[in-house]
């Protein structure tokens, strides 16, 4: 949480985290160039960046892309999302030195703008195996790029974190991309069984992680409520830990329901930093503490500490016979609701 | 999501359990682990370069007769009665014509003119061209007009290959040719690099041709649409020493729908 913009804001965590970053890319860097060289050696130095550089960024966007669902379905991997944005801009970088050599490589130095010529040298865009796989190559850097830069906080503070969500939700259509520019074009000329292998293997792992965190989280969306007069039963007291929440999808909202002090609260489960789930997080000093990036909100009132200003919508709660009740309606973010004493 | 009694918040000291750091370190772990499966994958299963050349770093001096056929070349003498014909390229994806300019605009026809050229050599699989970077690095070295040996009309021919760029494919690039390369070979040849028809034999043994059109004029714009794909070409074929020349009429090219034979020959040659 922060009131003021800094371009990092450093902790021993962090650093760590992108030692280990800088470490990965090192040691692909260097084994692709040695075994490269040393089996290889009529390469140029120029293939030589463009192959290391493209298929590094490709290996890292998958790792990029398993963090999200491995954290859905276990939380002792959080702490690799919290600083997942320092690995996403290192995955830029490498995609850009890919790109940008391609295009000084194969599109400059001729009788037409660069740019223009990428869009141009190739107009089979009416066949498959002919298609200008560039082309889908430039797009993905485009929506990397975009990522990329409006990856910090500032941006996230500024466009809303349903907007800046949305807009890092191109990740998917980058990785569309980028499979499309590899099969349309690397794979049509190195045809190597192991290389169309494991970008194979990696989409069915990707792919698979991310359905069986959506068939798990499936179950919060569906999760039986019974109404009775504008009240909708959701639990027992005793199915919610201490501390802790469970959440549940009420009028197609989630809510966390809270359990603290002999206490029962009810917020918004969206967290307002990066839509983080609020309801698997936990009671830390009276608040509620996401487990994304540690941002707090007062569990009476959905609204975050002072001097910070973020607020979460609140909902009113009941009890009877043990089985906890929730009133189906928000009251609007911030707004201050008498706890449930149990 | 599993339980996990621990909660890791980044300004909370000691707030990393034991339990979620083993399982970092696993993670950590098996990322290092397909980082390393990854390269080993990507590193070997490349397919083998060319053993072309282009000597980028540092420049030759060639004199030889000037003479166009009708792409600018230079006949240069190896030993008595030996001469090889140099395909001369201007610098990037450009013709070598801006760069004579000035010399023509002195000389007049500098065909059978004897020239000296300072450049960067590029040649693979006995064929030799220079990139000429500097107009200052041409010099006239003789008045005198020389005599080009004529070209020999040997027969219309039906050849299988893959149009080229010949700067890339004898040297520049690696791969100079396929798919990947294509847009780069469109660009090359549409600046004015002359156009290449590389055929490979039964045996995986290639020839390359320089395409004109059929009256033996440079071609550039009209084949663009062939470049990089393989192709089967009607034509003439003519030899002048060390090159074929293929005049063909463009509107006779056929596109095979098969993967250029030129993709696996490379390691034969």
């Amino acid at each position: 949480m922060g009131l003021s913009y800094k371009v990092v804001l450093w902790n021993n965590y962090k650093k760590n985290y992108d030692k280990i970053i800088v470490l990965g890319m090192l040691i692909y860097l260097v084994a692709f160039a040695v075994l490269t060289v040393v089996l290889n050696p009529e390469t140029t130095v120029e293939t030589l960046i463009l192959r290391a550089f493209g298929s590094l960024a490709i290996v890292m966007l998958h790792i990029i892309l398993v963090i999200g669902p491995l954290c859905r379905l276990d939380s002792k991997f959080l702490p690799i999302l919290y600083n997942r944005r320092h690995l996403g801009v290192s995955m830029f970088i490498a995609a850009l030195v890919h790109g940008v050599f391609a295009i000084i490589q194969f599109h400059s130095l001729g009788n037409v703008n660069p740019i223009y010529a990428v869009f141009t040298s190739n107009m089979d865009y009416g066949s498959l195996t002919n298609f200008p796989f560039q082309v889908l190559g430039f797009l993905a850097l485009l929506i990397l790029f975009v990522m990329a830069s409006t990856s910090h906080d500032f941006f996230l503070g500024n466009l809303s974190a349903k907007v800046w969500k949305r807009l890092h939700m191109m990740v998917y259509i980058a990785y569309a991309l980028i499979i499309s520019h590899v099969f349309l074009g690397a794979f049509q000329q190195e045809t190597s069984p192991f290389t169309i292998g494991i970008l194979i293997l990696g989409f069915l792992i990707v792919a698979l992680l991310h359905l069986v965190a959506a068939y798990k989280e499936r179950k919060v969306d569906v999760e039986n409520t019974v109404e009775k007069e504008g009240w909708l039963e959701v639990c027992k007291i005793s199915e919610i830990e201490e501390d802790r929440a469970k959440i549940f999808t009420i009028a197609n909202e989630r809510v966390a329901i809270f359990k603290y002090d002999g206490k029962l609260s009810a917020i918004n489960n969206v967290c307002k930093h990066q839509g983080g789930p609020l309801g698997e997080g936990k009671i830390i000093d009276g608040c509620v503490t996401c487990p994304w990036h540690g941002y707090q909100y007062l569990p009476h009132n959905g609204q975050s500490p002072p001097p910070f200003t973020e607020k979460v919508a609140t909902y009113q709660l009941k009890v009877a016979d043990e089985m906890v009740y929730i009133h189906q309606e928000a009251f609007e973010e911030g707004t201050e609701v008498e706890p449930c004493n149990y | 999501m599993k339980k996990n009694d621990e909660f890791y918040v980044s300004y909370i000291e000691g707030s990393l359990g034991e339990k979620t750091k083993n399982r970092l370190k696993k993670f950590v772990f098996a990322a290092i682990l397909f980082i390393v499966g990854a390269a080993l994958v990507f590193a070997l299963s490349q397919k083998e370069f060319k053993n072309s050349s282009f000597e980028l770093s540092s420049d030759t001096k060639i004199i030889g007769i000037y003479h166009e056929n009708p792409y600018p070349m230079l006949r240069v003498q190896l030993a008595e009665n030996t001469y090889k014909n140099v395909l001369l390229l201007g610098f990037g994806k450009l013709s070598v014509n801006p760069y004579l300019k000035e010399l023509k605009s002195e000389v007049g026809d500098l065909n059978g003119k004897k020239i000296s050229i300072e450049g960067n050599l590029i040649y693979y699989n006995g064929k030799t061209l220079i990139q000429i970077t500097d107009k200052e690095k041409v010099f006239l070295e003789a008045q005198t007009a020389f005599n080009i040996p004529k070209n020999e009309l040997l027969s219309e021919m039906t050849l299988e290959g893959e149009v080229v760029d010949p700067k890339c494919y004898f040297g520049v690039m690696k791969p100079g040719n396929g798919k990947i390369h294509r847009s780069c070979a469109v660009l090359c040849i549409s600046g004015g690099i002359p156009p290449v028809l590389v055929a490979t034999d039964a045996n995986n043994l290639s020839e390359y041709y320089l395409l004109t059109d059929i009256k033996g004029n440079p071609i550039h714009k009209d084949i663009l649409p062939f470049v990089g794909k393989p192709s089967e070409i009607k034509g003439v074929v003519e030899k002048n020493e060390d090159w074929y020349t293929f005049k063909i009429d463009v509107s006779n090219i056929k596109l095979l729908d098969t993967p250029s034979n030129i993709y696996y020959d490379i390691s034969m040659q």
